[in-house]
């Protein structure tokens, strides 16, 4: 009897140990702030004002970014500028993985627990959330803070700002950019980086060497088509959406595709390029022009390739035209905490004349102050890239806009690869979308 | 007499109950709530999830709908992949331990070392080797054919090639696993019966066949299932290599069911396509064990 009554007591005490380490979803570790884990303490630390201070006014703010990338510093040393230039507020920096960003936000923002106070988004996404309610306006807080609408690039608080609420305080704007060799346009005669059509469709022959394996440009039938194509519709007059349906099988959008497909029918880019061959050709040097994002900087300054950054020339007949993600500080809905907000607002205040920093990773900001100031101009390809910033375009205002274009790249994809006729290949994807947009 | 048995079965219990509470935490919790999910429509950034029955499995099998079109593509795609797959896992796992065990036994530690490594790498480093193997004009593949004066294939962008470079590249990845199973399964074989199939005059086909094979059937079951399964669930490869191109003649279905739930931010019907899926997997892999194990000996 005593033996067996020893092993139930033991067991039991097992049993409970297993059971609060095993169901244990519910990491709530008291005070142990595990560096990186700062996710965890979140919710609960913020709303609290702070657990244990005695000045009211302080409070810790949890910034959300998917910086996963060679940007992550950058943004890192504003943080902590930010932080040892004051102590009534702490910001915490989290870097979310880039391509895991959305899934996590959106589980963080559903489970209510664990969710940021302050959070990046692109602007294209501002919309989506807006209409599920999970974003709160900004105009109180930017107001408290002294942050003036009139202070950022137009085009992204335009499309941040529904039914008169102003949604989303921008960070940057990155747009399509060329990139160019500098050493392939030296043999080659180019003094000037192209800037229309015609002068492209010239520079482009002149760099093509077959022979060498040197290509004027490689077209790519994947990523970063989802930055080209829209930008060469839309300079050729052409729409992705046009207000109520799908508009890219239209003859100015089919035309660019042709056009694409043209480069490589005539010999300017090889055939068959698959993911990122046309960057690993740009590397190795052989092929001459590239239309990237502004975060391929770093990347090049590490391969050491003697490159030029210029605004990406108008090939489409109608106007300059650019597509551009832009990075924005929202507020989830969550966050209701007075002090918390306030922080907020201070901190965003201080970005807004503070983010050289952040251009110094490459991108071109979208605080007016910081554009105009004589650091960023000294930035080269930073203020060759805010060139564009008159007529960048964002993704089209539209719910389920991700759904509804996907069909767009496979099928592209299969018209620059000469699979398909490239109005065959737009209408059906047309049709993909159209089922899409009825689910 | 009785206290013994009340005590290991208490012993018993306490050494099964960590790996239950795990299994019902991380596996069969998820996988009720996922089913509970699959009779919603639940909008991932939405707070109200409506109940709909089984509305969301009658999409996935009325033809002419959204959720029709990608069950079926991505259903197509990976059941190709499946069959050019799993046979050749199968086979070369076994291929690569008889070998194996052809090594004197110095060097064959080295050898099953090689071969396992790759199984020990990520998803995303597998994929950047294999980008750097199949790039059509800068890869090293089309390199090595250029110098034997071969015109370049298109390894990622046309078909049939895709799908070599995807049973390529998962074979290199994942035959570590299978080669090691039946290294093991191998071993277990008594010497004394191929002695004795040589006294009798047995070659090495006549050995392989009689004695090796319906020695290792139950490990070959194994591998034959777990191969199918993984096979099923194949999303890296065909992601990060292709991104289901071209066109869609790759995109598997565990690709369709992430973008519905992340893209689309529909997790109801992204999990009612999950479900339908796991209950495929386990019709084929019941079929199998039927097979194998059907004919009473």
């Amino acid at each position: 009897m005593k033996k067996s009554m020893k092993l139930l007591g033991t067991s039991l005490i097992a049993l409970s140990l297993v059971a609060a380490a095993g169901c244990g979803s519910n990491n709530n570790n008291g005070g142990n702030d595990k560096g990186s884990n700062s996710q965890t303490n979140s919710g609960t630390n913020a709303a609290a004002g702070n657990s244990g201070d005695a000045k009211a006014e302080k409070a810790d703010i949890l910034f959300w970014t998917p910086f996963s990338g060679a940007d992550g510093e950058f943004m890192k040393k504003i943080v902590e500028k930010y932080n040892s230039s004051q102590d009534t507020y702490k910001v915490k920096l989290v870097i979310q993985p880039n391509g895991e960003y959305y899934k996590l936000l959106d589980v963080a923002l559903s489970a209510g627990k664990d969710r940021p106070d302050l959070a990046i988004m692109h602007v294209d996404q501002i919309p989506t959330y807006v209409n599920k309610g999970q974003l709160q306006p900004m105009d109180d807080l930017a107001s408290a803070a002294a942050i003036n609408k009139t202070d950022y690039v137009e085009a992204p608080v335009n499309y941040e700002t529904i039914d008169d609420k102003w949604y989303g305080i921008p960070l940057d704007i990155h747009p399509l950019v060329m990139y160019y060799n500098k050493d392939l346009f030296k043999k080659a005669g180019i003094t000037a980086p192209p800037t229309n059509r015609a002068e492209f469709e010239s520079a482009v022959d002149k760099l093509t060497d077959k022979a060498k394996g040197v290509y004027g440009y490689v077209v790519p039938t994947l990523w970063p088509q989802q930055f080209i194509f829209p930008t060469l519709v839309w300079q050729n007059g052409g729409d992705l959406w046009n207000g109520t349906d799908v508009a890219y099988n239209s003859p100015e959008a089919v035309e660019m595709v042709q056009w694409m497909r043209g480069l490589v029918d005539k010999g300017v880019s090889p055939g068959n390029v698959q993911q990122d061959g046309e960057n690993t050709l740009f590397l190795q040097g052989k092929n001459a022009i590239q239309f990237n994002g502004p975060w391929m900087k770093g990347q090049f300054d590490e391969a050491g390739i003697n490159y030029g950054v210029a605004p990406v020339p108008q090939i489409g007949k109608a106007k300059q035209a650019v597509y551009a993600g832009s990075h924005n500080f929202v507020l989830p809905k969550g966050v209701t905490d007075a002090n918390v907000v306030k922080g907020i607002g201070d901190f965003l205040k201080y970005v807004s004349t503070n983010s050289m920093d952040w251009a110094a990773s490459g991108q071109a900001l979208a605080s007016k102050p910081m554009l105009e100031s004589a650091e960023f101009k000294a930035l080269d390809m930073q203020s060759n890239v805010a060139k564009s910033f008159d007529y960048v375009q964002f993704a089209p205002n539209v719910l389920n806009w991700a759904t509804i274009s996907d069909p767009i790249w496979g099928e592209l994809s299969n018209a620059l690869l000469g699979k398909k006729d490239a109005q065959k290949a737009m209408d059906d994807a047309v049709a993909k979308s159209r089922q899409a947009m009825k689910k | 007499m009785v206290k013994s048995t009340l005590q290991s079965r208490l012993t018993s219990t306490l050494f099964v109950l960590p790996y239950l509470l795990s299994f019902c935490a991380f596996l069969l919790i998820p996988i009720l709530y996922g089913v509970y999910i699959s009779f919603h429509n639940f909008e991932l950034l939405s707070d109200s999830h409506k109940f709909v029955g089984f509305d969301n499995y009658i999409k996935i099998f009325t033809p002419g709908t959204y959720l029709f079109d990608q069950f079926t593509t991505g259903l197509w795609n990976t059941m190709q992949f499946v069959l050019y797959s799993v046979p050749l896992l199968v086979v070369l796992g076994l291929a690569l331990a008889m070998l194996l065990n052809q090594l004197p036994k110095r060097i064959r530690g080295l050898f099953r070392t090689f071969y396992f490594m790759p199984y020990a790498i990520s998803g995303s480093v597998m994929a950047v080797i294999w980008l750097m193997m199949f790039d059509t004009n800068a890869g090293f593949l089309n390199g090595l054919l250029a110098k034997l004066h071969i015109d370049p294939v298109a390894w990622l962008t046309d078909l049939p090639w895709v799908w070599v470079s995807l049973v390529l590249t998962t074979l290199w990845w994942t035959i570590g696993f299978n080669m090691i199973i039946f290294t093991n399964a191998l071993n277990e074989v008594p010497e004394d019966y191929y002695e004795a199939a040589s006294i009798d005059g047995a070659n090495a086909w006549r050995k392989f066949v009689s004695i090796t094979l319906p020695s290792i059937r139950p490990v070959m079951l194994f591998i034959i299932i777990t191969s199918t399964i993984a096979s099923f669930n194949v999303y890296a490869q065909p992601f990060l290599l292709t991104r289901g191109g071209p066109g869609d003649s790759t995109k598997v279905l565990l690709m369709n069911v992430l973008d519905e739930a992340f893209k689309g931010k529909q997790v109801g019907s992204a999990s009612a396509m999950a479900i339908m899926m796991a209950v495929i997997i386990i019709i084929i892999s019941a079929v199998q064990y039927k097979i194998a194990y059907g004919r009473k000996e």
